[in-house]
């Protein structure tokens, strides 16, 4: 996604906002922080969106701390039950965790980027089992998706899907479906 | 014309079903006919009521217009599949070994020629509890998903094309998170 530059998830996920610190000061680029100050002055915390921070931090002039959807909280609810965890919450609309994280992790120094790429990779291989699970159990359902029936748990845990689980989702819900018109159109149109 | 998101990396069953209709088949015929040349190749001469071989599509369509009966292949048959599942249940890593479009043409044979099959109903029985069977260990190399490889050996085209496009999407994911901690040691 990184070097993707005509891909739209790729710009979406840049678009979040990380924390920023700065380590000298800036004149006339205030309007940044949105505030009313003309300049930015030396230490002072602004959020600034991924795709200016990936430059700015390049070049040395600040220096960011991991962003709270990777914070200890997270990371700790993910080893303890990774499926539970709504991760299109942590990121807000449209939800692009592994996309923003991948960035993220691509600035940090090589420790620090090893155990996010651990942590995704694991939450991911954990959350994928139920992902299809759930996928094929609602093409027998229906499209729509009822959601009632199969209860709250599983429910709550569509929702709190990040938008490429989302994308894995619909093509295993997609493949079932086909299947299971296969094999039913058998009895019927033969005879 | 652009091609459907899940449709960009497999193909249909109904496709599956037709490349497998290809395969050649044995029939005792209940009309008599000459060598004829078809696109595929040429088939028959069909004297009943000795056995002859030709094409699943062929035979099928001889069959629903009642112009022969079709003799099921070796593995079609209750002994058969019953053994089979016994090895499927047995080897919980490893897969049975099955012919490679079992499905599509036991789907065939089941609703066309029922009545050629001894024991429809056990068999279908039997195909089902295969069926679930991989599925389940398809389902726990899922959980052992690689962003490189991942070896499943022994799966039939119809399962191959139905868990493809997602296992292909996460793996593609996964390499893509990974791809740090290779690209820097």
């Amino acid at each position: 996604m990184e070097n993707d530059y005509f891909s739209i998830e790729a710009i979406l996920a840049e678009n979040q906002k990380v924390q920023c610190t700065f380590k000298h000061e800036i004149p006339n680029m205030g309007h940044l922080g949105g505030g009313t100050d003309r300049d930015i002055a030396v230490l002072s915390k602004i959020q600034i969106p991924m795709w200016l921070a990936y430059i700015i931090i390049y070049s040395d002039w600040a220096d960011f701390n991991i962003p709270t959807p990777f914070g200890l909280k997270v990371r700790n609810a993910l080893k303890a039950e990774a499926t539970s965890v709504r991760l299109s919450n942590l990121v807000g609309s449209g939800g692009l965790w592994y996309g923003f994280g991948k960035m993220i992790m691509d600035m940090l120094s090589e420790d620090q980027a090893g155990e996010m790429s651990e942590m995704m990779t694991k939450a991911f291989k954990a959350r994928v089992v139920e992902l299809v699970d759930q996928a094929q159990h609602f093409a027998a359902i229906g499209a729509g998706g009822s959601g009632g029936s199969s209860g709250d748990v599983a429910q709550s845990f569509r929702e709190g899907l990040d938008s490429t689980e989302r994308e894995i989702f619909s093509l295993a819900q997609a493949s079932a479906k086909r299947m299971k018109a296969w094999y039913d159109e058998s009895d019927k149109a033969r005879q | 014309m652009a091609l459907p998101v899940p449709l960009r990396d497999s193909v249909t069953p109904h496709e599956l079903e037709m490349i497998a209709s290809q395969q050649l088949i044995e029939i005792v015929p209940l009309i008599a006919m000459e060598r004829t040349a078809f696109i595929s190749g040429a088939y028959g001469p069909l004297r009943p009521p000795s056995k002859a071989k030709i094409p699943l599509w062929m035979a099928v369509n001889l069959k629903l217009k009642k112009k022969c009966h079709i003799i099921p292949p070796q593995w079609l048959s209750v002994e058969h599949l019953q053994d089979r599942l016994a090895q499927e249940v047995a080897n919980p890593d490893a897969f049975s070994d099955l012919p490679f479009r079992f499905t599509e043409i036991s789907k065939v044979l089941l609703d066309v020629a029922s009545d050629d099959l001894e024991n429809p109903d056990q068999i279908r029985t039997l195909l089902k509890d295969l069926r679930e069977a991989r599925q389940a260990k398809s389902r726990e190399g899922l959980r052992h998903l690689d962003h490189s490889e991942l070896g499943l050996t022994g799966l039939t085209s119809m399962e191959i094309n139905e868990i493809r496009p997602f296992f292909v999407q996460s793996m593609s994911l996964l390499t893509k998170l990974a791809r740090n901690t290779e690209a820097t040691t």
